[in-house]
């Protein structure tokens, strides 16, 4: 590839900058996490007396623990049904495209597009009306309703690609359907299952809005929603605040960190096929 | 519970002759996605436009009152202005981070297999990663008067213009506009990195070989193959826009005096706190039509440019 | 794809009609009203009971309440949440509804009331005694049977009985020449003068986000000008009643001086609470309005530093007001333990320990009989200021509710947005108050 010198420079200063206005806003959380707490510190300035304790204050104001046991109860009761049911449902339109698979799947699809506050409402009389409120099935159960559109329109995807030969072979050898899905397909399909795993577990763990109308108690809501509660309860005490939101970005960042190559993969996929 | 599924048979009636024994089959592979869908989805999306034509408190009786909540919403000046905020949020959550995105994209093209731009990539990600009540929390302290923009401008010599950010009629919204262009930005940039890496570079050694420089190498080539690309970064960004909830509900709670209010911030104030369910959802109705009503065309556009 | 994008769209639409026709709410069953006519318990029991709380973020008294409580009942264990107060006043009627708590701090109280979502107290009243009380202390927390405050059942009680008027910091208030504090509406205008003159941000107050702090300084002008009893009747939503008049305008086009003038922090529309408090006990503000239940805060973090006056009249000798109310806390009306919260309400005004906790720690004036136990105070503390204020409003009857509290939403949807204008010279003072009285009025009928 021609790229002449200049370029290339201009390239590099322009992505450095774009790193740098990406990293400021954490830098400046994580600085003013280390000032004495209570206090009004301004912009970046390292403080004299580096406050490392705020952080195990956070952590106990903030009940990081519970909150994190929280979190993944929630996602482990997210993800893997919205993983079943999605790839059942891809399976079917993908793959078995049985009458009517077409406007099936349109319907799912019409639900793509729809911002959670269009139905938070009659959710929450629905949830109450469960008996569900300030349980964590308040998250679970409406979020794995409202992700379907998008796992079934992801592994249709997946499962459209797969040439059609392969069924037919193992149909031959007598296999039922069930036995054609578990056996053949869903190993193949792996890839695919992993991606949307970990897009379904980041939207999981960020959700907010059904956090704070379904469930009350901070205790028992997604990362993002206790992270709400958490500024009502500190937002008096800045330094407290920005340590108590780094503690909570900490496990997203950690996972990101250690599985950045799929995440980016997916993240990149998973908004080309949204 | 059965009756989506039976709704959906009775509308496909005309059935064409199966193609083997069984192949109803399917539908009892869907059946458990589309309960959850239909209970937790489909069912509240129609209770809300039931509700959008009632007058209820959530908790006593309720009173028919046709379209009036509608009316309402479209004649109170106050009421609008929801909408309109959203759309201004539009031109920063889409407008800044597709333009930047390419931009910058087409920048750094040439090096996006340096080891730079393999950092940058996950970088870039991280604010994509982070809830977004925490990124309305970051950018509430850098924004304040005491905060780290105010502090750079001063040091640039414009001492003069800072100022509460986010507490300013003239700022506020643009000023959470920048936090989703912030949160979008990164996302944008690496999708048509992606996009561009696809482009055959056959066609820019050509280009380059008659002489074109980057500006029209970037609209003959780069540009009309992005198209799709494009096409996804401006729906991403456009349903981000008008359903924005978190950075608001943290950084401005829709002041000052009503400036940074959006669509799902006032459902939520609307059901929960001032308890007018029907015009919630009425207000509810109306955004979820103007999601669609902005993400249909887009895709339209897309889609043909490709097929 | 025409015929199933057709086939779709019938889908959906059957769906909706499967979704069910009958109008939304209309099976909700009231609560039993009956229950609260019968006889009540005056006693926790000695069973484990946990109470579940729902408190303000930011003031540690019903915290420590709690705490001293479950020292001397240790069968009472709390489960407490909080949030800030417009989180609270949000949240109320659907948390008194679905997860009813069996105390919890409340906000205006009549529509909750109508909804019948709080527990009334008279039964509890009777049994305790608290009618001999005087009458003054509960009165904004009666609702009669037409929505209207200030007689009828009572319906919450207080943990205290609230105090607010102007704090300063005797240290810059001594810088500008300002020896003691002004008496007249006219002094106080001209040390606002002095102060900016000096260099100084005369008032700092909380107005961004959802609370609209100016809110206190216009009232108390309010009572400057006007007559506390009739901004009252507009609180209570007596008929008839408007915000909308000649001598609230005047107060209104005063707030509006102070702003053009500079007299206010520039930022104010971005602070909240507590970077209010902050900067004032920084040192950096002259002036706050606020209440009482800063002044045992105050009394520690700017121990002799702080003084405490009340907005003063505008002929030298007037009558002065303030708003004053108690510290509402009320009960579900499906509490499962409220018998055991009635009995904490009365021990928070009857127990020594409980009032030297409800003066010390939350600064102001217990509830209660008027010749209960009083805990000695420290001379020149802001707590003693503002107690003493506390007997001068008594005398000059002059204790207001807050403006806020007209409506459960007024203070979200009206005063604050409309003030954050006037603070950004966006409103006009006239408009400001029709546009307050339009609300109220649809709110109060609605």
């Amino acid at each position: 590839m021609i790229v002449n010198r200049r370029e290339a420079l201009i390239g590099r200063v322009l992505l450095l900058l774009l790193m740098a206005i990406t990293v400021v806003p954490f830098v400046s959380l994580f600085v003013t996490a280390l000032h004495p707490s209570g206090s009004y510190p301004a912009g970046l300035s390292w403080p004299d007396d580096p406050q490392w304790g705020n952080f195990a204050d956070a952590f106990r104001s903030a009940r990081m623990g519970q909150l994190l046991v929280s979190s993944a109860l929630i996602v482990a009761g997210v993800v893997p049904i919205s993983l079943l049911f999605g790839t059942m449902a891809g399976f079917a339109f993908g793959h078995l495209r049985m009458p009517g698979h077409r406007i099936g799947f349109l319907i799912f699809v019409l639900g793509l597009t729809l911002p959670f506050e269009g139905i938070i409402t009659p959710l929450y009389y629905q949830v109450r009306d469960l008996g569900l409120l300030n349980t964590r099935w308040a998250i679970i159960l409406p979020l794995i309703g409202l992700f379907m559109p998008f796992s079934v329109l992801w592994m249709r995807a997946h499962f459209v690609t797969m040439p059609e030969d392969l069924s037919e072979a193992a149909r031959l050898d007598g296999a039922t359907t069930w036995q054609l899905f578990r056996r053949v397909h869903l190993p193949l399909a792996r890839p695919a299952l992993s991606s949307l795993a970990i897009l379904l577990f980041l939207w999981t763990w960020n959700q907010f809005l059904l956090a704070i109308v379904l469930v009350d108690d901070p205790a028992k809501r997604t990362m993002a929603g206790a992270l709400g509660a958490f500024q009502g309860q500190w937002g008096t005490d800045i330094p407290l605040l920005c340590a108590g939101s780094l503690l909570i970005l900490a496990p997203t960042l950690a996972v990101f960190l250690v599985f950045q190559r799929r995440f980016v993969a997916a993240l990149l996929q998973g908004s080309i096929k949204g | 519970m059965t009756r989506p599924r039976s709704a959906t048979r009775t509308a496909t009636a005309p059935v064409r002759r199966s193609r083997r024994p069984g192949a109803w089959l399917g539908w009892l592979f869907a059946a458990p996605a589309a309960v959850m869908y239909a209970v937790f989805v489909l069912r509240p999306l129609a209770l809300t436009v039931q509700y959008s034509f009632y007058d209820w408190n959530g908790i006593g009786a309720s009173r028919w009152v046709g379209a009036a909540n509608y009316t309402r919403l479209f004649t109170d000046p106050e009421q609008f202005a929801p909408i309109l905020h959203a759309f201004e949020l539009i031109l920063f959550f889409s407008g800044i981070p597709v333009l930047l995105g390419l931009f910058v994209a087409a920048t750094i093209r040439g090096i996006a297999q340096s080891r730079l731009a393999l950092v940058a990539r996950t970088v870039l990600f991280l604010p994509q990663v982070i809830p977004l009540v925490a990124a309305g929390i970051m950018w509430s302290w850098l924004l304040s008067t005491t905060g780290l923009a105010n502090e750079f401008l001063s040091a640039v010599g414009l001492g003069g213009v800072t100022r509460a950010w986010l507490g300013d009629f003239g700022t506020a919204l643009p000023a959470v506009g920048v936090i989703g262009a912030w949160v979008l930005v990164g996302l944008c940039t690496l999708l048509l990195l992606a996009g561009m890496s696809k482009i055959d570079v056959a066609l820019y050694e050509s280009a380059r070989l008659d002489g074109a420089g980057p500006v029209r190498e970037f609209f003959a080539i780069t540009l009309p193959s992005l198209r799709q690309e494009i096409g996804v970064c401006v729906t991403v960004t456009i349903i981000a826009a008008l359903a924005s909830f978190d950075i608001v509900y943290i950084a401005t709670q829709g002041g000052p005096g009503n400036s940074t209010m959006v669509p799902g911030l006032e459902i939520f104030y609307l059901a929960f706190a001032e308890r007018e369910v029907g015009r919630a959802s009425a207000l509810a109705v109306v955004l979820v039509l103007l999601v669609l009503a902005c993400v249909l065309p887009v895709q339209r556009f897309t889609r043909d440019g490709s097929r | 794809m025409r015929y199933p994008t057709i086939a779709a769209l019938a889908c959906t639409g059957l769906l909706i009609a499967a979704a069910g026709c009958s109008a939304p709410g209309s099976d909700s069953g009231t609560p039993d009203a009956a229950s609260s006519a019968a006889a009540v318990t005056t006693s926790c029991g000695s069973d484990p009971v946990t109470l579940k709380g729902y408190f303000e973020t930011g003031f540690p008294l019903p915290k420590q309440l709690a705490d001293e409580f479950t020292k001397q009942f240790p069968n009472v264990k709390w489960e407490v949440r909080e949030d800030q107060f417009a989180v609270i006043t949000q949240n109320a009627p659907r948390v008194l509804a679905d997860d009813p708590p069996d105390l919890m701090r409340l906000p205006q109280v009549s529509e909750l009331v109508k909804d019948s979502l709080l527990k009334p107290l008279d039964a509890y009243a009777q049994a305790y005694g608290w009618d001999k009380w005087p009458a003054s202390q509960l009165e904004q927390l009666r609702v009669n049977p037409g929505g209207q405050r200030g007689d009828g059942p009572l319906q919450a009680q207080g943990l205290n009985f609230s105090m607010t008027g102007v704090f300063y910091n005797k240290k810059l208030a001594a810088q500008i020449g300002m020896t003691q504090p002004p008496a007249t509406l006219a002094e106080l205008d001209t040390v606002l003068r002095k102060a900016k003159d000096a260099g100084l941000t005369p008032i700092n107050q909380f107005n961004g986000g959802a609370t609209g702090g100016l809110a206190f300084p216009l009232q108390n002008l309010m009572a400057a000008y006007g007559d506390p009893a009739a901004i009252n009747d507009w609180i209570f939503q007596k008929p008839g009643a408007t915000i909308d008049t000649p001598s609230n305008l005047q107060a209104t086009q005063h707030l509006e001086k102070w702003i053009k003038a500079g007299y206010f922090a520039p930022d104010i529309n971005s602070q909240d609470y507590a970077t209010m408090m902050s900067r004032f006990i920084g040192g950096k503000a002259l002036f706050i309005f606020n209440g009482d239940w800063e002044s045992g805060n105050l009394d520690k973090q700017m121990a002799g530093n702080a003084g405490f006056f009340l907005m003063p009249p505008q002929a030298p000798g007037g009558k002065q007001a303030a708003m004053s109310a108690p510290l509402t806390y009320g009960i579900s009306a499906k509490a499962p333990h409220a018998d055991c919260a009635a009995y904490f309400l009365n021990w928070v005004a009857t127990n020594q320990k409980a009032r030297d906790i409800a003066v010390t720690v939350g600064g102001s004036h217990p509830m209660g009989p008027s010749d209960a136990y009083m805990p000695p105070v420290k001379e020149g503390t802001v707590t003693a200021a503002t107690l003493t204020a506390g007997a001068t409003i008594g005398k000059d009857n002059g204790a207001m509710d807050f403006i806020a509290n007209a409506t459960g939403a007024i203070y979200a949807k009206s005063w604050t947005p409309q003030l954050q204008k006037l603070a950004a010279g966006q409103q006009s003072a006239d408009a400001l108050l029709k546009s307050v009285q339009k609300d109220y009025e649809s709110q109060v009928k609605g």
